[in-house]
């Protein structure tokens, strides 16, 4: 059984002219659903383009489940999915003859393909609509259809950048269980995204990169949780506490409410729960209420790009 | 598998079927494209109004044969009975008003995918630039092909049934059985080549329609004035500066071995060997500006 992870990078570096977009990316992303974070021009698509084998890295290396992209880039495409973030679809033509053509493009037989797009156009929920032009399709039914051309082929690893632009809140949570569910079927995602909260709902696994650099990589609640802080109220001695903390290694700062909120750097929130509670325990203080606050992506986002 | 039914039916949601069967490579793909490419241009798949015009071309194309034969058929009994309205090797010239369905068909299968950005799309599949060139060129020269074959294939079997010995029609004119598809071809490619590059450079279909047919009536004008006003056996050469007409010299080496004794290159030194060699550099500029265009992949 192949085992390899959805793609591994090496010391991987693309600039264009002056500019770089990737700076010395080194980073080995498992299977199942991944999200690939950064800002706006942080090198996600960038990144897309290289695993497809598009462009050539200035240097170093790109394996997808296990193909060394350079070596080889139209065996690594054969296994991949695509769905690109703009507009990229002939309004003359129908979601059915589109999906299926480029299914056949793809490698697939002609009736297979035709089949093909036709199990995928009804799995993304445009079975009534297929036959449809897709210049008359809102942009949701377009979004779908970008998603549906993506998994005709059955590709082992679909590549989706930001697939929820555009779409109301209903069609983004209805693309997003498009996706969650795409793990189910066994076929490996990276989402890329600026939007942390879908991510947060879709992923496993965190990729984040700013400035072409990469900030972290690592599963979602183990990056939650070690963002987490907790939430102490010892009412009235909190510079004495702030400073018992500081010699733990732990930074903590006044709220409004007049609460402590305490942070570690890589520490769980259980093992910051603990720490917290053994401080207060040891000077006495007369704890009101101690409990945990689960971080956002967007918080750990920046702060870890805060701190860079 | 779960289901959801009720009185009138049930809702099946059937999944996920992963794919196990063949899959192809990159010549399987290029030749989906390529498949993809002549539907269109033929507007199979699409709106009525988008099917009309080739067939309508390709039936005005056929119109001499069929006068011919006809003519054919009603003289079949009179001393003339030779009597041809149009020769195979003129044919092949009526041919070259095919350059207006280049100019309608070549922009309308390749500026689209610049234009809506679908190139992202094909070129995440296992292609690669040099094979949607060819797959493009050879759509649009497939068609040209057939639609000046076919109505070639009209005039020799429609002669060859009106005419008094059906076998020996045919063993008589047995050579144009190479001479018109070779004559035909060389007119096919250099017409798809230049329609599809000229395409490349735009997204937009009007500009580049409009762009091919300038390409081509405007040399064919300006040479057809100096070669008017002109001394002919200085200015001669210039005919093959037509870049309309210049497959037609082409043709003529396939069906004379010469150029025409009547046509503007009569007289001009290696007069043939010219038109060949700018014939290639067209198609070598015409191809050189395709892979360019198409070297990154996204285009």
């Amino acid at each position: 059984m192949d085992t390899s992870p959805s793609f591994a990078l090496s010391g991987l570096t693309k600039s264009f002219g002056a500019v770089t977009a990737l700076d010395d990316l080194t980073v080995t992303v498992p299977r199942g659903s991944v999200g690939l974070v950064g800002a706006n021009g942080a090198g996600k698509t960038t990144m897309f383009r290289l695993l497809l084998g598009l462009i050539a890295p200035t240097k170093g290396r790109i394996e997808v489940r296990g193909q060394d992209v350079q070596a080889d880039p139209i065996a690594a495409r054969s296994r991949l999915g695509f769905m690109p973030e703009h507009d990229c679809l002939p309004p003359d033509q129908t979601a059915a003859d589109l999906v299926a053509t480029l299914g056949e493009m793809s490698g697939l037989p002609t009736r297979a393909a035709r089949q093909r797009a036709s199990d995928v156009l009804d799995l993304v929920g445009l079975d009534e609509a297929r036959f449809r032009q897709i210049e008359g399709f809102s942009t949701g039914m377009r979004q779908r259809t970008k998603l549906a051309q993506a998994l005709v082929a059955d590709p082992e690893l679909v590549l989706l950048d930001e697939p929820t632009a555009g779409l109301d809140p209903i069609g983004r949570q209805e693309m997003l269980d498009l996706v969650k569910r795409l793990g189910e079927f066994e076929i490996s995602v990276v989402l890329a995204t600026h939007l942390l909260d879908d991510v947060q709902s879709v992923c496993d696994h965190v990729v984040m990169i700013d400035g072409g650099r990469l900030v972290l990589s690592g599963p979602t609640t183990q990056l939650l949780e070690r963002a987490g802080t907790v939430r102490v109220d010892v009412e009235g001695l909190n510079d004495v506490l702030t400073a018992a903390l500081a010699v733990r290694g732990l930074t903590s700062s006044v709220l409004d409410d007049g609460t402590l909120e305490v942070a570690g750097e890589g520490r769980s929130t259980d093992e910051l729960l603990d720490c917290v509670r053994d401080v207060v325990a040891d000077m006495q203080l007369p704890l009101h209420s101690l409990s945990t606050r689960h971080a956002s992506l967007d918080e750990v986002f920046l702060r870890t790009a805060g701190e860079r | 598998m779960s289901t959801a039914s009720g009185a009138l039916g049930a809702v099946y949601d059937r999944g996920y079927r992963p794919y196990e069967g063949p899959r192809g490579g990159r010549r399987e793909g290029a030749f989906a494209l390529y498949r993809a490419s002549i539907r269109r241009a033929l507007g199979i798949r699409r709106p009525w109004r988008q099917k009309v015009f080739p067939w309508v071309l390709l039936a005005i194309a056929t119109i001499p044969a069929i006068i011919n034969v006809g003519i054919g058929y009603v003289t079949r009994d009179q001393p003339r009975a030779d009597f041809q309205f149009i020769t195979y090797r003129e044919y092949v010239g009526v041919s070259s008003a095919l350059l207006l369905f280049v100019a309608l068909t070549a922009p309308d299968v390749v500026c689209p995918d610049r234009r809506h950005r679908v190139l992202p799309l094909i070129f995440a599949r296992p292609l690669v630039g040099s094979d949607y060139v060819l797959a493009k060129v050879g759509a649009i020269g497939t068609i040209l092909f057939a639609f000046g074959l076919i109505p070639q294939v009209v005039l020799f079997v429609g002669q060859m049934l009106v005419s008094k010995g059906a076998l020996n029609y045919f063993t008589d004119n047995a050579e144009v059985l190479w001479k018109v598809p070779i004559a035909v071809l060389l007119l096919a490619v250099y017409y798809a080549a230049i329609g599809v590059a000229v395409s490349s450079l735009t997204s937009r279909r009007i500009v580049a329609g409009v762009a091919i047919l300038a390409l081509a009536l405007v040399p064919s004008v300006i040479t057809g004035i100096l070669l008017d006003s002109g001394d002919r056996n200085g200015t001669g050469v210039l005919a093959v500066l037509n870049l309309l007409a210049l497959p037609l010299h082409l043709r003529d080496l396939v069906f004379l071995g010469h150029t025409d004794p009547e046509g503007p290159l009569n007289g001009v030194h290696y007069g043939g060997l010219l038109a060949v060699i700018v014939y290639c550099v067209v198609l070598a500029t015409s191809f050189g500006i395709l892979f360019a265009r198409y070297r990154r992949p996204e285009g």
